[in-house]
């Protein structure tokens, strides 16, 4: 509880307190309304991972220390950053959740982390069992300072935990992803104001991949 | 998503700096590991096994009722030591192989089966013991532990080494070695000393200075993000085992062996694997087996045996101290060395005599050639720890640390530089000295740090405080460096044996490869792929065009190369061009049949085909083939030995830059150059992956991480991340990777691994830039700030002995902590 509070986890609000009370939780999860009974679709004890991963199937989402101690079940919650393993699924009553497969296979923390090899730098995953986690963390990371600096990626994720050690590359994935995005948001609004003018304009998502290489 | 790849006819894949395979399956979360597969909703009836584990040190069970735990609800099946099929299990060891395939008859430590598949008898607190159960819930099979009678025999314990190794210590293993806890010699030694080179007194007699030394490599959990565990479901008497250890044929071997079942009635699969680091004696370890006699009581349901954090730590790296004796002439060249390997092995054998024995024999011959008198010892001791087994770099890690000390100190004591100590000093028998890859590495990693800036003498910092406070910063640079042999280039894999690969060309045109190897992250699935992708050119295929099956199964015939020695990056990719060769023969002799053209007048290239008589600009190969009539594939298989030709092995040195307060004893590792002579760079960034994440760990084994035991219960206080701390992206010290090509091998891709080696020397490195920052040596891994502050006779032992005089300490403590 208080570690979930320490990531951002605003207390349940009235209204959700009463519905857990009764035994449901409804829930966002990348979009789509669930609602879950207690008892039925879960149990009272169970963590938000447990629930996102055996209850509705989102594999996604990784546990690894179970402890709040890696970040690895990191998901987005009312677009903070929480550790799902530390998250009754009944706190987050209300809420709107997000998690990897919430993400296209084109948004560019996605696409940075695929395509990252930088010269000195290495890769953004090797085994790849924290990465989901990496990329939610930085997700959130993202929605609160959308082109971050180095420095600011790495206190953005420092409690995130990956023990092939590929840091160097997941930090210059952040930073790329912010830049990206930037510029796809730069040329959305090049080409809406290309709509208003009546001038061709790119496609943002074909030049985005193009950035990819 | 993969286009930044080369383009196929371009540049080759092998060498590129590109994306993983595997990358975007991984970031989008899609990449399957077996918590994954062993959900309820994709293992229909999945039940989740539990299993006690000793509360004590030492115990045995005297008495056990199942009755309770049978009778809590969701309970399915309860397998106990009183159990028939359990008690007619053989005695085993859990570590059969080092890496290839070994039955039971030949594992590679016989005379060390101390395990008993859930015996009565505890010998750690944690020891898998008694009683397993199946149940509809992870909570109700905890509940029915909980519901147990056991009555329990406390026994007397031993946790520290020394301790274990008097007489009248509690002996942990009395079936091994009635007489105390030190491991019986390995037939056919009959002694401790595993090699002896020349005459190491004469030696000592012939030497200028004599320095001798202790160091001390603890036991760091391997801390993979994914826990250990395992599925088994029968199907009639057919077992299927998915596992989240590296290989699939080991597991199958040792369960076939285990349960005397034929290999036909056993199939293994590896999904993708959250990191291994060697965590590697899961083939053979105990779980597995029991588990797959649980679930043969529970119908033909999966049964998930996973362990949760607490319970992975499970295994560690071997501990050792070593106690050094080396004697040199006043130029630095070695003419003795003498040591000695004492391993805290825990409750179990398994892998440490792999650690104190097997590694360091094979390292005194690929890199401390030169030295004319060598005489090494092993001392493995059981006590009633967690047991040591196999980690990332096993053995050398811990070699290292001591070759690192003795390269510095004998450096010290002779006023040279230990980069010159270790030219003149270290080489094998196969490649003239002074050895290009060893001078190429030095040279690398001293350019890149500065090495010129590092202060000739140890800065004498308790000297200075003796004195007063003579310095004006609290913190305190300095450099320091070490150096190893890589492993292994492919001779060193022979006892291997076959490596065997799969391609299969479909109709149109689309390949798919099956070259088996547990996926756990190394990268070896894309430096395979990017052979495969540079022979089959002449298809017009790019590596992401290719599907590579990153599951094994046992049940598609090949043989899996196991993920160990940092080998497989090369291993696999070796045979691609053979392949690629008897792919096209076999194309070629088919599209004779279908064109009707004498084989030697067609040819294909980048996709298409060319013959006599047919169209100048050729026809697509995929037009040809879906027209034929059956649209059958074309399919290889290829296997070879790896090549023999003995080339010895380059070399990694690790340089570090530290900064020391010395007021709280904080380390800080300000810079790493991690330089390692690969032979062939198969895929650059994954190459820099490897240099950069193996000294990281390296330096969170060094500094932060500690496996901590309370001495009066002997129980483990911190199996836990956050009591064990691990280094996070923000304690990442900055590596600078660089992999050179300077040494050649033997064979299409002359390549050596470079995974391991690139754990080894930090640790070496790390300290001596302690030392030379502060002017006193901690040779007991993890350096811990309460170690530096003692070592500076600040901290709590040296304030409570002189309380009046703890603003300015008068004792120097020396330089030997």
């Amino acid at each position: 509880m208080s570690a979930s509070l320490a990531a951002g986890l605003a207390p349940p609000s009235e209204s959700a307190t009463a519905r857990a009370v009764h035994g449901v939780t409804r829930l966002c999860v990348n979009g789509h309304d669930h609602e879950l009974v207690a008892g039925r679709d879960y149990a009272p004890g169970d963590s938000l991972a447990t629930v996102l991963r055996e209850r509705l199937g989102l594999t996604g989402v990784k546990v690894a220390c179970d402890q709040g101690a890696c970040g690895a079940c990191t998901v987005v919650l009312d677009g903070r950053p929480v550790l799902s393993c530390m998250t009754l699924a009944a706190e987050a009553d209300g809420c709107s959740v997000l998690t990897v497969e919430g993400l296209g296979e084109d948004d560019p923390l996605i696409v940075a982390f695929a395509t990252q090899a930088q010269p000195g730098h290495g890769t953004a995953l090797q085994c790849g069992f924290c990465t989901p986690g990496m990329v939610m963390t930085a997700k959130a990371l993202l929605l609160r300072t959308p082109r971050p600096t180095r420095e600011q990626v790495v206190e953005g994720m420092a409690g995130n935990i990956c023990r092939c050690g590929c840091y160097p590359g997941i930090v210059e994935a952040v930073v790329r992803a912010g830049q990206m995005a930037g510029e796809r948001a730069g040329e959305q609004a090049g080409r809406s104001a290309g709509e208003r003018t009546g001038e061709p304009a790119g496609d943002a998502a074909s030049a985005a991949s193009g950035a990819e290489g | 998503m993969h286009e930044s790849a080369p383009a196929a006819g371009g540049a080759p894949f092998v060498g590129s700096y590109s994306p993983r395979i595997d990358a975007l399956e991984k970031a989008s979360g899609r990449a399957d590991y077996l918590a994954d597969l062993a959900t309820g909703m994709r293992a229909q009836g999945l039940l989740y096994a539990s299993c006690l584990r000793s509360p004590y040190p030492a115990a045995r069970i005297v008495s056990l009722d199942t009755s309770r735990a049978e009778a809590v609800p969701g309970v399915v099946a309860v397998l106990t030591c009183n159990d028939d099929e359990v008690r007619g299990l053989k005695p085993t060891n859990a570590s059969w192989t080092p890496f290839f395939t070994a039955s039971y008859e030949r594992m590679s430590w016989p005379s060390y089966r101390d395990r008993r598949v859930l015996g009565d008898t505890a010998h750690w607190a944690g020891d898998e013991v008694g009683v397993v159960v199946a149940a509809e819930t992870n909570e109700a099979a905890d509940a029915a532990l909980e519901a147990l009678d056991v009555e329990w025999e406390q026994r007397p314990f031993v946790l520290d080494l020394w301790e274990a190794m008097e007489p009248g210590a509690p002996l942990v293993h009395p079936e091994i070695n009635p007489e105390g806890n030190t491991f019986p010699p390995p037939p056919p030694l009959t002694g401790p000393t595993f090699l002896e080179r020349g005459d190491v007194e004469q030696g000592f007699a012939e030497s200028d200075v004599q320095v001798e030394f202790e160091t001390s490599y603890h036991n760091p959990d391997h801390g993979c993000l994914e826990t250990r565990g395992c599925m088994m479901q029968w199907d009639g008497d057919r077992l299927t085992c998915w596992t989240s250890y590296y290989a699939a044929d080991q597991p199958r071997m040792s369960l076939a062996n285990m349960l005397e079942m034929p290999l036909n009635k056993v199939r293994v699969m590896n999904p993708y694997i959250g990191g291994s680091f060697g965590r590697g004696n899961e083939a053979d370890q105990p779980f597995l087996v029991f588990t797959a006699l649980l679930a043969k009581r529970c119908g033909g349901r999966p049964v998930l045996y996973r362990m949760d954090r607490r319970q992975d730590f499970h295994d560690t790296r071997s501990p050792v101290l070593y106690r050094v004796r080396v004697g040199a002439r006043a130029d630095g060249t070695i003419l003795a060395l003498h040591t000695k390997a004492y391993s805290r092995a825990g409750a179990y054998a398994d892998d440490t005599m792999g650690a104190a024995d097997e590694v360091p024999r094979e390292v005194a011959e690929l890199s401390l050639a030169p030295i004319p008198n060598l005489r090494m010892e092993a001392y493995c001791v059981y006590t009633n720890t967690i047991p040591g087994g196999v980690k990332r770099g096993i053995g050398n890690n811990e070699l290292n640390l001591a070759w690192g000390r003795l390269l510095d100190e004998v450096a010290e004591r002779l006023g040279l530089d230990p980069v010159d100590v270790a030219l003149t000093n270290m080489g094998n028998p196969w490649v003239s000295r002074p050895d290009e890859s060893l001078a190429a590495v030095l040279r690398e990693g001293a350019g890149r740090i500065g090495w010129d800036r590092r202060r000739a003498a140890p800065a004498d910092l308790t000297a200075e405080r003796a004195g007063g406070p003579t310095t004006g910063s609290v913190k305190r640079r300095g450099l320091g460096m070490s150096v190893h042999n890589t492993w292994h280039a492919a001779w060193q894999e022979i006892p291997r044996g076959r490596v065997q690969v799969r391609l299969t060309l479909n109709p149109d045109g689309s390949v798919v490869l099956d070259a088996p190897t547990a996926e756990t992250g190394t990268g070896s699935n894309s430096c395979t792929v990017f052979a495969c992708a540079d022979a089959l050119a002449f298809l017009g295929v790019g590596a992401a065009d290719i599907t590579y099956l990153a599951h094994t199964d046992t049940d598609r015939g090949l043989k899996d190369m196991v993920q160990t020695d940092s080998a497989v990056s090369y291993l696999q990719a070796e045979l691609m061009p053979n392949a690629a060769t008897e792919l096209k023969s076999k194309l070629v002799a088919h599209l004779a049949r279908l064109l009707e053209a004498p084989e030697e007048e067609i040819d294909v290239r980048v996709g298409r085909v060319f013959w006599s008589g047919g169209p100048g600009e050729g026809r697509p190969l995929a037009g040809i083939l879906m027209q034929q009539s059956d649209l059958g594939s074309i399919v290889v298989e290829v296997e070879d030995l790896p090549p023999a030709q003995v080339t010895g092995c380059p070399f990694t040195a690790c340089f570090a830059e530290v900064e020391v307060d010395t007021e709280t004893g904080a380390v800080e590792v300000v810079q790493i150059v991690q330089a390692t002579d690969c032979g062939k760079v198969m895929y650059r960034a994954g190459a820099d992956g490897q240099l950069i994440g193996g000294p990281t760990m390296a330096a969170s084994e060094a500094l932060l991480e500690q496996i901590v035991y309370d001495e009066r219960t002997g129980l483990p206080l911190n199996f836990n991340w956050v009591d064990y701390r691990m280094a996070t992206l923000a304690d990442a010290p900055p590596v600078e990777p660089v992999a050179l090509e300077v040494w050649q091998g033997a064979g299409n891709h002359p390549a050596s691994g470079l995974g391991e080696s690139a754990v080894t020397a930090a640790p070496g490195a790390i300290a001596n830039a302690v030392h030379n920052a502060l002017g006193v040596r901690l040779g007991e891994l993890p350096i811990t700030p309460e170690k530096i502050l003692e070592a500076l006779g600040r901290g709590r032992r040296a304030q409570e002995a002189q309380p009046v005089q703890q603003a300015r300490p008068t004792q120097n403590p020396g330089a030997q902590p």
